[in-house]
Formats: structure tokens, C-alpha cells, sequence
């Protein structure tokens, strides 16, 4: 019987993978009220539900292709927010895709699309 | 190897709460059930040893448990950002509490193995062993959800660590409880004792439970603020699970509070040790589910704060809806021409092929699983006419459909590798994560099939073969609680999270139903065998009914 769960344990453990399944979620961006203009170098805010651990976490820019760039990001103002430098962007269609670390432990990686208008 | 890292930290959340009901849960055991310092009941050194050992070494085990948390996530963390996240991680309030409850759980468990354990009758010691246990009790506190919050920090953090207390002093009991049974069992205590320490524990669970909902009722209050909320997102559903969870295992602490109730009043001690234990059994089962779903239920985001990806009521119901099965299959070329642009992350292209191919799957199985659980409903019933016999004798084997499902599912699950795509069968098994659990799942539900037809043989004298079954089916259930869907948007995650929960819940029942009917006796064991294949026949309908979203 103890050689059984002991299999059972480890079965269990192989048999999942959730990379998604996270407590820090996105309560808003500032995207949603300032869209990003073309080809200038733009400051883009998001604000979390839980409070952020900035040196372990990182914000990539994704463009056309789903090529990576990692991007400089800082503390806002208020707790749980991330201010993310973007570069000069052509118009066209964009995602930031984060992975951070929240303050009780939990890492998530999520995505947020975005279009640069001419 | 991100995924199974960060299904480890799941894991080991519910390991660790496991840890911290024994040491936790024992101490209370000790102060308020057992009351050794009480001559007059005349405990045995086997006895105070044994519940003595129980508590240190839940202590240990969740020193270990807590200090692996720390290792996994330096792993995941390592994995995900693809770099040693030392020295920032250093400073976190997770490593730094993580590290602190380490030590001081280990120094708990010591003084309890050196120290109480020498003076096991004596008050005074019992009570420094829970002053030496508080701060591991209290350090808790930054290690959970509301570590993190804005708002009512203080107030969440003690109700969350007040909750865990009442959890761990019913479980923790629970788990003594077993121990208590296998001492009589084995005859090493006197044989009132158990009757006596049932009834004290009644008495104390149900104080416990009531604590359990008072704390628990708050926080649920502060992270879900609207019906939808509770329906609509995947933490009202599992918090939903552990109510259902805490119904189950409260049906059958019901049912062991009468039988202790009708001893008081008859004095035959038969329900008491022909059922009773078996109650338990199930019940520790449940609990353990529970504390397992309660760790994951740490890991959603708050409803509070998704309101925008919240569904309604409407759509949930809309997952259970009857409809038709999908009984053909999209063509392999067409799901394979269809992955790239379902997986891209700008300018995604949902792929029906792909959304068709997993219900056909889903439904299949559910056609399996349907078929199957009805043959075995009927197996209950006797054959009506000699000329039926045979075939009522043969049914017994329904079990069998495992046996085909494994081999469905063996060529069905990963469609782009042997033995229809072009990735090699090795390959593929040893390369892929994804793939790798889904030939292990395959294989389980091939065992498992053939493991339980061993079983019901006439030949087969081994007694602990039937076993397999629900153990392996309550690890089942556990998965399907612990486990959810990676890709998707956050509500088309959880309408099929709810599926999958459901089907949790009806696992845990088919195992826990099993479980009993193996070890009670008539009349109850029939009803316990009923309802567990019941609740399978309930899983096949809902994946016979499944409807992945478009993505
Ligand atoms: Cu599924």
C-alpha cells in the first residue's frame, strides 16, 4: 500500500501543468484611456491587485512574428503598480506580455494586445 | 519544466496545510480530547507515544514541507525568468517568512519529540508545547493571499490564520482519530477508550466546524462581492468545491455522532466498530481533498478583482447543457495546419479544427465512461430471468471500458506525434512535458482497467487488490481538482474549470462510494457501491456534453 501512494505521488506530480493559474491579475492599464502614438517612445502604466516584486519580474514587448523584447520597467505611484518604457512603435498591432511576481508568492505570466494607430 | 514546478508548489500547498493539521491539529488533540494529565481514563504509554509521534512529526514534515516551498520556487523562478532570481529574492517577504516558520516549526518539533514526549502526562507541558507551536501558528500569516491585499490586511491575514486553526483542530483531530481506531484495532488500548474519545471529539469537531465558518465566511465576504462573482470565476467555483467538500465529510460526521449516540443508548458497540471506522476512512479522504482544493483555491485571483473576465450564471449552466455528442473527428491535417496560428500571440487565429478535435475526445470518453456506469448501475439490480443470468454475472466486469479508453485516449490525446503525427513515440514522450502526462494518464486509465478486472476475478485472493481502485480514483479527483487549463483567456479558462471541478467532485464521491462499499457491510455497502457508480455515470455525461470555447 505505501509503495502504491508513493506512485500515486509521483504520477500526480508528472500528470499537470498549469503555468497560467495565478493570483496577480491586471485591474487596468493605461492603454485602455492613452493609446500609444506612433513612432515616439511612450510610457505605458498597469496597475496589479496585489503589490509587485520588481526585481523579479519582467515585461517583454511582442511584435508581428512574436519576436520578444525585454522592456525597463519601474515602480508607479500608487502600490501594486508597474511603469513600463515602451521604444518608438510603427503603427501596427502589439502585445505586452509580463511575467511577475506577486508580494504573497504567486508568479503569472499574461498577456495584454495593443494596436499603434497611424 | 516550469509547469511541473509550479504544479509542485500546488502540490506541496497541500502538503504543507496536511503538515500543519497533524502538528496543529494533534496539539489540540492533546490540550482538549485526550487530556492525558487526567489519570482516571488510564492512557497507555503506546498510546501518548503514538499520538505524541504523530504531532512531531507533522512538525517535521511541514519544516520539510516549507522549506521545499522555498527550493521550488527559486526552480520556477529560475525556469520562468531564465535567470538565479538571488539576490532580490533574498528580501521577499515569501522567503523571508518561509525561512522563519522553517526554523521555527523545526524547533516546535524538537522540544515536542525530546521534551513533551518524556512528560507526555504532565499539563504543564502540554501547554508550553502549544506556546513553542504559536509562532509557527502565527508566522502563517505572510505566507497566504492576504499578505498581499491593500485593503483589511491585518483583519484578512488573522481571520485566514483563525481559520486555519479551526481547519487544523478538526482534521488534525480526524487524523488522531484514525490512529485511536488502529490502536484497538490492533488491541493495544482498552477497548472503551474508543467509544469515550469518539464522543469527546464529537463534541469538539463540531465547536471546530463552527470556528471553520465564522472565519470563513468574512474572507469569502471580502474576495467575493457578487452572485456571479461566486458562480462566474474560478475562485467562487472552488471555494463552491470546498463547501460541497465540507458537506460530504460534515454527512459523515453525522452519521458517526448517531452511531455514537445510539451506543450511549443501547451500549452495542457494533455500528461503532463495524462502520464507524469506515466513516472516518472516507471522511479523512474528503479532508484531505479539501485541504488540497483549499491550496489551489490560493493560487486564483480573488473574484473581487476580475470582474471584467467574470461569467455569469447563464454561461456556466450553458456548459452542462445536453447536446448532441460529437461523434466525428476533424482530419489530423487540419488540426495540424491549424496550431500555428492558434498559438500566436499577435494576430491569433482561433482554430476550430483544434476546439473540434478536444470535444470529439472529451465526448468520446463521456460515451465511454456513460456506457460503462450504466452497465455497472445495473449490476445491482438481480437478474429478472433465468436466461439473463449470464449476462448479469458478466457485467460485473463493466471495468473493462477502462481498458478501451486507455486505448482511445493512447492515440487520441497528442495528435502530432506517433502513432498519427510524425514525432517519434520516444521522442515525443521524453521532450514534452504536456505529452509526457498524457501518456502517464493514459497508461493510469489502462491500469487501472486491467488492475480492477484482476480484481473482481474469482480466482483473485488478494485482498487489497479492490483497494486500487478508489485510491487511485481519489487521486483522480484530486487532479482534476488541483489542475487547470493553460492558454486560454481567463473565462474561457474557467467555463472549462467548471467542468473539470465538477467531475472532481463526482470522482472523489465514485472513490470515497468504493471505498465503503468494500469495507462495510450490507445494507450500506450496496448503497455506497450505487452511488459511486452513480456519480461516475454523472462524469460521463458531462464530458459527453463538453463544449470547449473557440480559441
Ligand atoms: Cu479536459
Amino acid at each position: 500500500m505505501k509503495a502504491l501512494l508513493k506512485l500515486c505521488l509521483m504520477v500526480l506530480a508528472l500528470c499537470q501543468a498549469n503555468p497560467a493559474a495565478a493570483h496577480a491579475v491586471v485591474t487596468d492599464y493605461s492603454l485602455k484611456m492613452q493609446p500609444i502614438r506612433a513612432n515616439r517612445p511612450d510610457k505605458v502604466v498597469i496597475t496589479f491587485n496585489s503589490r509587485i516584486e520588481l526585481g523579479l519580474s519582467q515585461v517583454f514587448l511582442v511584435r508581428k512574428g512574436d519576436t520578444h523584447e525585454l522592456l525597463k520597467i519601474g515602480n508607479g505611484e500608487k502600490q501594486g503598480q508597474l511603469i513600463v518604457e515602451v521604444p518608438a512603435l510603427e503603427p501596427g498591432d502589439y502585445a505586452i506580455k509580463f511575467k511577475v511576481f506577486a508580494a504573497d508568492g504567486h508568479l503569472t505570466e499574461d498577456v495584454i494586445h495593443f494596436s499603434v494607430a497611424q | 519544466m516550469a509547469g511541473i514546478a509550479d504544479f509542485l508548489d500546488s502540490l506541496i500547498g497541500g502538503l504543507d496545510l496536511i503538515c500543519f493539521c497533524l502538528m496543529v491539529g494533534s496539539l489540540f488533540w492533546g490540550l482538549f480530547v485526550l487530556r492525558p494529565w487526567e489519570r482516571q481514563h488510564g492512557y497507555n504509554a503506546v498510546h501518548l507515544d503514538t499520538t505524541i509521534t504523530l504531532l512531531y512529526k507533522g512538525g517535521f514534515y511541514l519544516a520539510g514541507a516549507q522549506l521545499f516551498k522555498i527550493v521550488l520556487k527559486v526552480w520556477l523562478m529560475t525556469a520562468v525568468l531564465e535567470r538565479w532570481p538571488f539576490p532580490e529574492f533574498a528580501s521577499t517577504t515569501q522567503f523571508i517568512g518561509g525561512a522563519i516558520r522553517t526554523v521555527l516549526a523545526l524547533a516546535a518539533a524538537f522540544y515536542c519529540q525530546h521534551i513533551l514526549r518524556a512528560h507526555a502526562e504532565s499539563k504543564a507541558h502540554w501547554i508550553a508545547a502549544s506556546l513553542v507551536t504559536l509562532p509557527v501558528i502565527i508566522s502563517g500569516a505572510w505566507l497566504v493571499h492576504a499578505a498581499g491585499r491593500f485593503d483589511n490586511r491585518v483583519m484578512l491575514m488573522s481571520l485566514t490564520v483563525a481559520h486555519q486553526l479551526a481547519a487544523a483542530a478538526w482534521i488534525g483531530g480526524v487524523f488522531q482519530l484514525v490512529n485511536v481506531w488502529l490502536l484497538r484495532y490492533r488491541g493495544q488500548i482498552q477497548a472503551d477508550l474508543w467509544p469515550f474519545l469518539l464522543k469527546r471529539f464529537s463534541i469538539f469537531g463540531m465547536a471546530s466546524v463552527s470556528l471553520l465558518l465564522i472565519s470563513g465566511a468574512p474572507i469569502a465576504l471580502q474576495y467575493i462581492t457578487t452572485w456571479n462573482g461566486l458562480v462566474g470565476t474560478g475562485y467562487g467555483n472552488l471555494l463552491m468545491v470546498k463547501i460541497a467538500l465540507l458537506s460530504l465529510a460534515l454527512g459523515l460526521a453525522w452519521l458517526n455522532r448517531n452511531a455514537v449516540l445510539a451506543y450511549g443508548i443501547s451500549g452495542d458497540p457494533s455500528h461503532l466498530n463495524r462502520s464507524v471506522p469506515y466513516y472516518i476512512e472516507a471522511e479523512t479522504f474528503i479532508l484531505i481533498t479539501l485541504l488540497f482544493t483549499a491550496a489551489s483555491l490560493a493560487s486564483q485571483p480573488p473574484a473581487i478583482d476580475i470582474p471584467s473576465l467574470t461569467a455569469n450564471w447563464q454561461e456556466v449552466l450553458g456548459t452542462f447543457k445536453p447536446a448532441i455528442p460529437r461523434t466525428t473527428s476533424p482530419t489530423h491535417t487540419a488540426l495540424i495546419a491549424g496550431e500555428a496560428g492558434r498559438v500566436a500571440i499577435i494576430g491569433q487565429v482561433p482554430s476550430i479544427a483544434a476546439t473540434e478535435w478536444s470535444n470529439y475526445n472529451h465526448n468520446i470518453a463521456g460515451i465511454f465512461l456513460t456506457v460503462m456506469s450504466f452497465f455497472a448501475m445495473l449490476s445491482y439490480l438481480k437478474s429478472p430471468a433465468p436466461f439473463l443470468d449470464r449476462f448479469f454475472e458478466s457485467i460485473k466486469f463493466w471495468p473493462f471500458g477502462f481498458v478501451l479508453l486507455g486505448i482511445f485516449l493512447f492515440f487520441r490525446s497528442d495528435a502530432e506525434t506517433w502513432p498519427l503525427g510524425p514525432i517519434g513515440f520516444w521522442e515525443s514522450t521524453f521532450n514534452n512535458g504536456e505529452v509526457l502526462q498524457h501518456r502517464i494518464a493514459t497508461l493510469l486509465v489502462f491500469v487501472l482497467g486491467v488492475i480492477e478486472i484482476r480484481a473482481r476475478m474469482q480466482s483473485n485472493q488478494n485482498p487489497r487488490l479492490p483497494l486500487v481502485f478508489p485510491v487511485l480514483a481519489a487521486f483522480g479527483g484530486l487532479m482534476l481538482l488541483t489542475h487547470s487549463h493553460v492558454g486560454f483567456q481567463a473565462k474561457s479558462a474557467f467555463l472549462i474549470q467548471v467542468g473539470h471541478t465538477a467531475m472532481g467532485v463526482f470522482a472523489l464521491i465514485l472513490a470515497t462510494g468504493r471505498w465503503l462499499e468494500l469495507k462495510l457491510d450490507k445494507p450500506g455497502k450496496d448503497i455506497a457501491g450505487f452511488v459511486s457508480v452513480a456519480a461516475l455515470f454523472q462524469m460521463g455525461l458531462i464530458l459527453m456534453f463538453y463544449r470547449e470555447p473557440l480559441y
